[in-house]
C-alpha cells in the first residue's frame, strides 16, 4: 500500500467559537448568578447578626478595640465632657443599647467612627475643627445613629459571609475570579454605607433639634468641609469622603426633611466648652 | 481609588493577555500549518501488536517536547468557566498547538536523521504548576511526543 500524503484537516479538536464572545457569555451568566448571590447573602447576613445578644456584642466590640486602639489619649476631662453631650442626645424614652465608651484619637485626620461594642472613636482633628457644641453634637448623634440602628455590627456580619463566601468560592477555582468578587462586594459595600450614612444623619438631626430646640448651626460644619472639598485646600479631610456622602448632597437632603418636619432651623450657637 | 485602581490593572492584563496571546497563537498556528506541510511526506503510524512491523535497517526513538503556557485572559475566561461547568474552549487551541508542535518536533528531527517512517508514536500531556494549592503559580503544559523513526 502506498502512502499517499493528505493535507492534515483544520478545526478537528478546536470549537470555532470566538473567545470574547465565549468571555461575554461568561460574564453575563457569572454576574447574574452572582448578584442574586449577593442578595441573598445580604439577607442572610441581616438575619444572623439579629441573632447577636448584647454581650456577645460587647464581647467582640473589646475584642476589635484591642486590635484598633493606637494613638488613644486618656484626657479625662475631654472624654467627661464628650460622654455627657452624647448622653444629653437621645430621646427621655429611649434605650440605649450597650454602655458608650468613646475614645479620644490623636489625628489630625477628621473623622469619627463607631465600631461594634459601643466603641466611639473621636478624632483630636475633629474637635479642633468644630466651632459649636452644635456641630459636635451633630457628628456625636450620627455616631449614635449608626450604632442604635446596629450599623456596625450588621456591616461585620455581611463582610464575614462575604468573606467566606470568597473562601469558598476560592478553593474551587483559580485567581481571577475571587479578586473581581471582593472587588464587586467593595462596591456594595459603599453603597450600603452610604444608605446608612443617611439614616444616620436623619437620626442626628432630630436628635440635635431635640436637644437644643434648633437646628442652627448644626450644618456649618459641612458647610466649610463642602468649601473646603470644593476648592481642593484640605487633603486630610478625604477620608470623610470616602465613606460619608459628599456634603452637598448631605445638606440638601436634611434641609428637605427638616423643612418636611418644620423644624426650627435658625437659633443661636452654643459654645464649646473645655475642649 | 483602590477600587479604581484594582479594576484598571486587571482590565489591564485582560486586554494584554488577550492582545498578545491571540497574536502570538495566530502566529503559531501559521507556523505549524506551513511546517506540517513540508513534513507531510513522512507518514507517522502505529501499528498494532499482531501487525508484521515493516522492515528496517535502521531505528532510532525520537522525542518532540513542548511547554506552553496560558496567557490572563485565558486563564480568566477558565476561571468563570470553573464556576458553570462546560468546554473550555480557550483551552483547546492551547492543547492543539501543543500536540502538533510537539509531533512536528519530533518529525523534524527523525527527518534530519534520515526517516522514511515514524513508527508507534506516542503523545503525552503533563502539567507544570497550577492546581497545586497556589493560586499564583503559573499554568502551563507540556506536551510529549515519541516514536520510532526507522530507516
Amino acid at each position: 500500500m502506498k502512502f499517499i500524503p493528505k493535507k492534515i484537516p483544520e478545526d478537528i479538536n478546536i470549537t470555532k467559537r470566538h473567545p470574547l464572545s465565549n468571555l461575554a457569555h461568561l460574564l453575563g451568566m457569572v454576574i447574574i448568578i452572582g448578584v442574586i448571590g449577593f442578595m441573598l447573602l445580604g439577607v442572610a447576613a441581616n438575619l444572623a447578626s439579629r441573632w447577636i445578644s448584647p454581650e456577645m456584642e460587647n464581647k467582640i466590640g473589646n475584642r476589635l478595640f484591642d486590635m484598633v486602639a493606637e494613638n488613644e489619649i486618656k484626657d479625662e476631662k475631654r472624654i467627661k465632657y464628650l460622654t455627657e453631650l452624647i448622653y444629653s442626645l437621645p430621646k427621655k424614652d429611649e434605650q440605649i443599647r450597650l454602655p458608650l465608651k468613646l475614645h479620644l484619637i490623636k489625628s489630625d485626620v477628621i473623622n469619627a467612627f463607631v465600631i461594634t461594642g459601643g466603641h466611639i472613636f473621636i478624632h483630636t482633628g475633629l474637635l479642633d475643627a468644630v466651632e459649636s457644641e452644635n456641630e459636635l453634637a451633630f457628628v456625636l448623634a450620627h455616631e449614635l445613629g449608626h450604632f442604635q440602628a446596629r450599623h456596625p455590627i450588621n456591616a461585620m456580619g455581611r463582610s464575614l459571609i462575604f468573606m467566606i463566601a470568597t473562601n469558598i468560592l476560592n478553593f474551587g477555582t483559580n485567581v481571577s475570579v475571587p479578586d473581581i468578587l471582593s472587588l464587586g462586594s467593595n462596591l456594595y459595600f459603599l453603597n450600603y454605607s452610604r444608605k446608612q450614612e443617611t439614616a444616620a444623619d436623619l437620626y442626628a438631626l432630630e436628635r440635635v433639634v431635640n436637644r437644643y430646640g434648633h437646628g442652627g448651626h448644626t450644618m456649618d460644619f459641612f458647610k466649610r468641609l463642602e468649601k473646603d472639598e470644593a476648592e481642593g485646600s484640605l487633603v486630610k479631610v478625604s477620608e470623610y469622603f470616602s465613606t460619608h456622602p459628599l456634603s452637598k448632597e448631605r445638606i440638601d437632603r436634611l434641609m428637605l426633611e427638616a423643612e418636611k418636619q418644620s423644624w426650627k432651623m435658625q437659633g443661636d450657637a452654643t459654645s464649646v466648652s473645655n475642649i | 481609588m483602590d477600587i479604581v485602581f484594582q479594576i484598571s490593572l486587571f482590565l489591564f492584563l485582560l486586554i494584554l493577555g488577550y492582545a498578545i496571546g491571540s497574536y502570538l497563537e495566530k502566529q503559531h498556528y501559521k507556523s505549524i500549518q506551513q511546517r506540517e506541510h513540508e513534513t507531510l511526506h513522512v507518514p507517522v503510524i502505529t501499528i498494532g501488536v499482531k501487525q508484521a512491523m515493516p522492515n528496517a535497517e535502521q531505528a532510532q526513538l525520537f522525542v518532540g517536547t513542548v511547554v506552553i503556557s496560558i496567557d490572563y485572559f485565558k486563564r480568566f475566561s477558565a476561571a468563570l468557566r470553573n464556576l458553570v461547568g462546560g468546554r473550555i474552549t480557550v483551552y483547546e487551541t492551547l492543547l492543539d498547538r501543543g500536540r502538533r508542535e510537539a509531533l512536528l518536533r519530533m518529525k523534524t528531527d527523525a527527518i534530519e536523521w534520515g526517516a522514511d517512517k515514524v513508527m508507534n508514536v506516542r503523545i503525552e500531556t503533563a502539567t507544570i504548576g497550577g492546581r497545586s494549592g497556589d493560586n499564583n503559580s503559573l499554568g502551563s503544559i507540556e506536551v510529549i511526543a515519541y516514536g520510532t523513526g526507522i530507516k
